[in-house]
């Protein structure tokens, strides 16, 4: 008989217990905890180099690992504890080149240079640096334990009192919702959506005869996820960038930071002084990332909003305000965007809908080994025969809480010694993210046609961005589009062809409702407001 | 039906030990691309990947296991059937791609003789399966509580499984709502979930039924159930089809002869195994493995493609 306490044992030993790499005094060291150590100091590094990010690093590797590692379930904890090591780090990592350079490494990290580069100008560069970590860490901890409480129950709960027409009526709500929150205008999100789920009908569909394929035996097989998205994501960017570099290549080097004075450590009374901001942070960044599709940007600024509002009120006449070099700025910000990432697997556990790029990755990976298929079955707690795909969830809640316990130790070390990465000139970086990109999804699939795809997905996320238009909604269609049909005509079915199956159940039908008022709220903003 | 499927593997045995010189010449040029036509974690892929599995420790092949999914195994068909032909490139789908799939969609543009047959590896043990929850004992107290105006959701995961259902209904006076979902497994997790109240399964119910969570109403075969033998068969039910086939591994057309007897050799051998994982497996999820192997197999998917049209002729009316 398995209980819930013998699921959560077996998904710790499958981390520290599975393939063993080698011995130390004999006692064995798993493959997977040093996927998860590799994957997290890579993840620092790329996060501390500017035009660099998680998604891009998290995208080269999977490809790579999938072929150093093979297709069976062995795999899962090894890739996916790296991927998740990754992610992790990229976040600590972000905050270095935005306090020392005023650069930030992530998009994330635009508003801790706000307070951290002032902090670095008037010499207190190593403090700032210490604050981001401690923030950081703790806000990211925080959202881990809300995942691993938050996931299994809402697994449950979707399965059951969620059918088929409520189970789609939901996945049209994420798109839209996803459609509304990411960019600027529900208009270009929908675009993006609906381009999205375009691309996931080609080839594929209940009839034998593959539909929108024109034909050809390149487009009858259905477009893979690898691809489109890395085409749109990663290469785009790198199209975008390099555009980007051509027109400013006059624009005159970086700054050099400012030599360290005074002390630099977190005094327990910092850390008192921290505590406050860093958790109301948390909690907003926990808030706002288990919604999908609104990203860590929102959170790191509702979050130093928040933190510059109490501050204002409480501050004494001889602190620093926020945006002249709070250390409370930093850290509110950090907190902020750091515990999203933890909340943002929650609907990916437990529902399957990937809400940013990271998790679209965790995805990937899972859709490309095979045998874990996130959704709420995921979460079927069986007495009588092991569950596996529940084992390997809890083998992830294992490897982000030792990803955490890295970060904690040696996390800020490391990152302290990053600020190296911020001089590395974006004309190298981007034709080696490139080549990296497309030799990875080579890789993968040995077919040339997969080339040809990611370079025009590649000049299909340039356009996008050229027109301001999101590409993540787009991915997460793509992702969300095979499953959308499926459990549309799986309803429709049920339903005995009921043509308003949508509409005919009160869940549903509130779901439909919210579905439109929230691209109708949307659209409905003045562009001044964005 | 069974000693005729023990003599097959007797011979099958037979065949492998006299032509086990020639097939010990051959190994692989390189490593085996492995194409799943189905979701991972079912049947089949478990089934393929045990296999791959075994005859990788035993023979020290390398195998590339992919899912090529999607059109009950016609995509998996289309990739296989341009793949190299020198062993280097096999396919595991079930019998039904090569018959009912490829008669209905002729758009497709593929008959069985652009395959090179390898070796089936286990029948299917089709039941019409309903959780215990539903009180359900027979198929009568199906068709009852179906008269009684309760709407019945029956998966199924293939247009001719749905065909059949809809004969199955039809002779007993029944509606049913017939929903298609991705492979056996998904039917099994939509009854366990709710979301369907009664499906076909394909052999992956086997534990469920010994548990008694789930229950065998009656068999999609031409003969009952291992596990089940008092269900009745879909012949008992006033259908004139049935859902017998096999799980089946391929390779491209022209495979050349030695190449061939050595994969049929080496997944023969594993499957038939029961010390194996993989043949641990088989006997436990479909009773006993079945191999209809070399021109043997090739002649039955050619019938079972010529044979299609009545099914399909008969589901449209």
């Amino acid at each position: 008989m398995m209980g819930t306490l013998d699921y959560i044992w077996l998904g710790v030993l499958a981390v520290f217990q599975g393939p063993e790499l080698f011995s130390i005094f004999g006692l064995p060291i798993s493959i997977t905890l040093l996927m998860i150590l590799c994957g997290f100091l890579l993840g620092i590094v790329v996060g501390a180099t500017p035009g660099l990010a998680g998604p891009v690093a998290m995208a080269i590797s999977l490809p790579i690992l999938i072929s150093v590692f093979g297709y069976t379930p062995d795999a899962l904890l090894p890739v996916m504890g790296f991927l998740i090591g990754i992610m992790k780090g990229a976040t600590i990592g972000g905050a270095v080149p935005a306090i020392l350079f005023n650069t930030p490494g992530t998009p994330d990290a635009y508003m801790t240079t706000l307070d951290g580069y002032p902090m670095a100008q008037k010499g207190h560069a190593k403090k700032a640096l210490r604050v981001a970590h401690f923030a950081s860490v703790s806000g990211d901890t925080f959202s881990d334990v809300v995942l691993v409480i938050c996931a299994p129950f809402l697994a449950l709960l979707v399965e059951q009192y969620l059918d088929l027409p409520e189970k789609t009526a939901l996945l049209i709500l994420s798109l839209s919702f996803i459609a509304a929150a990411v960019g600027g205008s529900a208009a270009k999100g929908l675009i993006s959506t609906g381009l999205g789920l375009l691309v996931a009908f080609i080839g594929t569909g209940a009839d034998f005869y593959p539909r929108l394929s024109m034909g050809t035996e390149a487009l009858s097989q259905g477009i893979t996820l690898g691809p489109a998205i890395l085409g749109v994501l990663i290469i785009g960017a790198v199209f975008h960038e390099l555009a980007g570099q051509w027109r400013h290549r006059d624009v005159a080097s970086r700054p050099v930071p400012q030599i360290e004075i005074g002390s630099d450590r977190l005094s327990l009374g910092d850390i008192r002084k921290l505590m406050p901001y860093i958790g109301r942070s948390a909690i907003v960044g926990t808030m706002v990332g288990a919604l999908p599709g609104i990203g860590s940007t929102l959170a790191a600024t509702i979050g130093y909003t928040m933190g510059q509002r109490r501050h204002e009120k409480r501050a004494k006449l001889d602190e620093p305000a926020f945006g002249e070099g709070a250390m409370e700025g930093i850290a509110a910000t950090e907190a902020a965007n750091s515990s999203v990432s933890g909340a943002n697997l929650i609907p990916v556990l437990s529902l399957g809908i990937p809400g940013n790029t990271a998790a679209v990755f965790l995805i990937l990976a899972a859709d490309s080994i095979g045998g874990f298929n996130p959704g709420p079955s995921v979460f079927k707690f069986t007495t009588d025969a092991v569950n596996p795909e529940l084992v390997i969830a809890f083998g992830l809640f294992t490897a982000m809480f030792v990803a955490n316990f890295l970060n904690w130790t040696i996390g800020g070390l490391f990152m302290r010694s990053m600020g190296v990465m911020a001089r590395v000139p974006k004309q190298l970086l981007l034709p080696v993210v490139l080549l990296l990109t497309l030799t990875a999804i080579y890789v993968q699939e040995t077919r040339l046609e997969v080339i040809w795809f990611t370079l025009a997905f590649g000049l299909l996320g340039y356009g996008m961005r050229l027109l301001a238009i999101s590409p993540l909604p787009f991915v997460i269609a793509f992702i969300l589009g095979g499953k959308l049909e499926a459990t549309a005509r799986q309803a429709f079915d049920a339903t005995g062809s009921d043509p308003f199956f949508l509409l005919n159940n009160p869940i549903a039908a509130a779901f439909m409702v919210l579905s439109v008022a929230i691209i109708f709220l949307a659209s409905r903003k003045k562009p001044e407001s964005k | 039906m069974k000693v005729f499927r023990r003599i097959l593997v007797a011979a099958v045995a037979l065949t492998a030990s006299t032509g086990a010189t020639l097939a010990a010449d051959w190994t692989p040029p390189g490593p085996i691309k492995l194409m799943i036509a189905f979701r991972a974690g079912g049947g089949a892929d478990t089934q393929a990947r045990l296999i791959a599995e075994a005859l990788e420790a035993k023979l020290g092949w390398k195998f590339i296991p992919e899912q090529v999914t999607g059109k009950g195994g016609l995509n998996m068909a289309a990739a296989l059937k341009d793949a190299a032909n020198d062993g280097t490139a096999i396919g595991m789908t079930v019998t039904e791609t090569f018959g009912y799939n490829m008669a209905a969609a002729p758009k497709a543009g593929m008959k069985p003789a652009d395959f090179t047959g390898l070796t089936t590896t286990a029948g299917f043990q089709m039941g019409v399966v309903a959780p215990s929850s539903k009180g359900w004992t027979s198929f009568g107290d199906m068709v009852a509580a179906g008269k009684g105006g309760e709407q019945i959701r029956f998966g199924v995961m293939s247009p001719k499984l749905a065909d059949l259902a809809y004969l199955l209904g039809k002779a007993q006076g029944v509606s049913l709502n017939i929903v298609s979902v991705r492979g056996g497994k998904a039917v099994m997790d939509g009854v366990n979930a709710g979301d369907l109240d009664v499906g076909f399964m394909a052999g992956i119910q086997a534990k469920g039924v010994a548990a008694g969570d789930l229950v065998n109403l009656a068999s999609g075969l031409s003969e009952p159930l291992n596990q089940t033998p008092d269900a009745p068969t879909l012949a008992d039910l006033g259908v004139a089809f049935n859902a017998d086939g096999q799980f089946v591994f391929v390779g491209p057309a022209g495979m050349p002869e030695d190449a061939r007897t050595a994969l049929i050799d080496a997944i023969a051998g594993v499957v038939t195994d029961d010390t194996t994982k993989a043949g641990g497996y088989i006997k436990k999820a479909f009773g006993s493995a079945v191999v209809i192997s070399g021109s043997d197999l090739d002649a039955m998917l050619q019938t079972s493609y010529d044979a299609a049209g009545a099914l399909l002729k008969a589901a449209s009316e």
